[in-house]
């Protein structure tokens, strides 16, 4: 296969995904025991102005045609308008996305950081007193509800110590470099809350396939040959070891997503999450769909780029 | 189950004893790790504390007089912001977990169950299921489940269709690979010569050869199900005239309670990760003790 077609392939496959996210939501909203046209028109307007809506987005219209118009409006980025700030829901979102991004991206970075080192170690000292915390941490990380261990690092480090901000993304009043380290010193709770809940499954699925790796006959070569265990461990196995734990991230990412949503409540970080969470007060539904939606565009696209990068590095990919 | 014809009779017998053997060979295994028991141990208590709450403490219903009140011997766990007790909200709030926990996953693993058998069983309709779970599978779902559930309304059951009709899929994931190395042994090419019955193969030779993934994923679906209506809760998805762990959490953050005191996030905290930890650990343990290859051990 060639790397044309490879790549056409994931765009494909990216496009049908955001298309069944799509057809899923135009269901949910039309199908859904209740009003049809809650979605779009506030109980608080008038007869005549609810009618005219309800006519202007095709809702007097056979479902069929609804689906057809609903995908329109979407692909032409119209995800209707906001209730409560009578704006197009695209703006108020694509001024919150980058928040998210920044929020998602470092927490990703991060648990990659902490998480591969602590499996390899784990797996080196298999049985060892070490290896026994690193599963420890691993099964309690995956059990953590976000919001907890949120307000418990906002309680320590925010109030008790007083060595990160409580909320929000920045100072205002601050400019230049000094605005940029207040992002930076905002970041570091959500981020770390963020990471904690993922550390689980890449420390423990990094543990488990270097283990599978260092019973492979290549590593016992290497041994006979007389390299040195370290150079073994970090050169030879966990290179292995190392595609599984990257198509973690692609699995991950709708659940990196969610925990974004609740992060970003409990420290009133102004990205997606954030405006659900007003969203959901407000009973703001086009943004609830727009956000929905437009987290899911992110979180395809962003794991087919990490599957084409992968295409790339991994020499297996391009001829199977 | 079957008809009066019982094409399996001879073989029955054998088949169960293995199963028995194996069974008793597991709970042996299982006993001699104290993981296990512990975990088994702090559910089953969860559990009582589920049932018997309406003995242990008085639905925390009115409102009081002792405000955000830390700790004290008159209350155990503190007051929240509008007097009532937390230790009453607490275990009222098992009640409402543990039920969004059971009912939610037992309808998420019987549609991923049946799922995951038709489509391994009947090779037509697999691609369209696994698609279906592909997709499914790599879209965020907690913004999924907030459009839902503000759409159709904060209740009970609405929490538990939500969450099930979203989980099923990674159910259908786990089973499915079970499954798939099952419908080629042998013993269900001879089950399908003898009858025509495809529901009386899956349901005789399938659903036994997968029930240890099944048992497993349960643990695991509802251990996640705590985790989402915590989540739908503390966003202010949940049921408002129940109280559960989440409510307790979205009440703290409303009230602007939640940073001072430090009571109203703490204990409903660690009630939510004693029930997933100990759920999550209990799966580990009959995982490794079902499987023959630790026994020998």
């Amino acid at each position: 296969m060639s790397r044309l077609s490879f790549i056409l392939r994931r765009l494909i496959r990216a496009f049908v995904t955001i298309l069944f996210a799509v057809t899923v939501t135009f269901l949910l909203l039309r199908l859904m025991p209740g009003d049809p046209a809650l979605a779009i028109a506030s109980p608080n307007m008038t007869d005549e102005a609810r009618a005219l809506l309800l006519t202007q987005y095709g809702l007097d219209k056979p479902l069929f045609v609804q689906f057809g118009l609903y995908l329109g409006q979407v692909f032409q980025g119209n995800f209707g308008t906001s209730f409560t700030q009578s704006r197009p829901v695209l703006d108020v979102l694509l001024q919150r996305l980058p928040w998210t991004l920044l929020l998602t991206f470092t927490a990703l970075t991060l648990t990659v950081i902490v998480g591969i080192p602590l499996g390899v170690l784990a797996a080196s000292r298999r049985g060892k007193l070490l290896d026994k915390i690193v599963q420890v941490i691993g099964v309690t990380g995956q059990s953590l509800f976000v919001p907890s261990i949120g307000v418990l690092l906002l309680y320590v480090f925010g109030l008790m110590l007083g060595w990160f901000p409580i909320g929000g993304a920045y100072s205002t009043g601050t400019y230049g470099l000094d605005w940029y380290a207040s992002v930076a010193t905002h970041l570091v709770l959500p981020a770390v809350s963020l990471m904690l809940i993922q550390l689980g499954s890449y420390v423990l699925t990094m543990r488990a396939t270097l283990i599978d790796a260092l019973e492979e006959d290549y590593v016992t070569l290497a041994k006979a040959n007389g390299l040195p265990k370290r150079r073994i461990l970090w050169k030879h196995a966990m290179r292995n070891a190392l595609l599984p734990t990257t198509t973690l991230i692609g699995l991950q990412l709708g659940f990196l997503v969610g925990g974004a949503v609740l992060t970003e409540t409990v420290f009133a970080y102004p990205g997606i999450g954030r405006g659900i969470y007003e969203a959901v007060t407000q009973l703001d539904f086009p943004v609830l769909q727009g956000a929905f939606l437009l987290l899911a565009i992110t979180v395809v696209v962003a794991n087919m780029v990490t599957d084409i990068i992968y295409g790339f590095l991994d020499p297996r990919v391009k001829t199977s | 189950m079957t008809s009066a014809v019982d094409p399996a009779a001879p073989s029955a017998e054998p088949v169960a004893s293995e199963n028995e053997r194996a069974g008793v060979a597991t709970w042996r295994a299982f006993r001699s790790e104290p993981l296990g028991p512990i975990s088994a141990g702090i559910l089953l208590g969860l559990v009582f504390v589920a049932l018997a709450a309406p003995l242990l403490a008085p639905y925390p219903a009115s409102y009081g007089s002792d405000v955000l009140k830390a700790p004290s011997l008159q209350y155990p766990f503190g007051t929240d912001s509008l007097g009532r007790d937390l230790l009453g909200e607490i275990i009222w709030g098992t009640q409402q977990s543990l039920l969004v926990a059971v009912a939610a996953s037992v309808i998420a693993i019987a549609i991923g169950t049946v799922m995951a058998v038709i489509g391994a069983f009947f090779r037509r309709v697999d691609s369209f299921i696994s698609i279906i779970v592909d997709l499914t599978l790599s879209l965020p779902v907690l913004p999924l489940m907030i459009l839902v559930a503000a759409l159709a309304g904060p209740s009970t059951a609405t929490i538990i269709a939500v969450i099930a009709a979203f989980s099923w899929p990674e159910v259908t994931r786990l089973v499915r690979s079970q499954a798939l190395t099952v419908v080629d042994l042998p013993y269900v090419d001879a089950a399908r010569l003898m009858t025509t019955s495809s529901a009386w193969i899956i349901g005789r030779h399938i659903i036994p050869a997968v029930t240890p993934v099944i048992i497993v994923s349960v643990v695991v679906t509802a251990s996640r199900a705590v985790l989402a209506a915590a989540g739908l809760a503390f966003l202010g998805l949940g049921d408002p005239t129940t109280w559960s762990w989440g409510r307790i959490l979205y009440e703290a953050q409303q009230s602007g309670a939640m940073s001072s005191a430090w009571w109203l996030t703490l204990f409903p905290s660690i009630a939510i990760l004693l029930l997933v930890l100990s759920a999550t650990l209990l799966s580990i343990a009959y995982n490794d003790a079902s499987n023959p290859r630790n026994r020998s051990r």
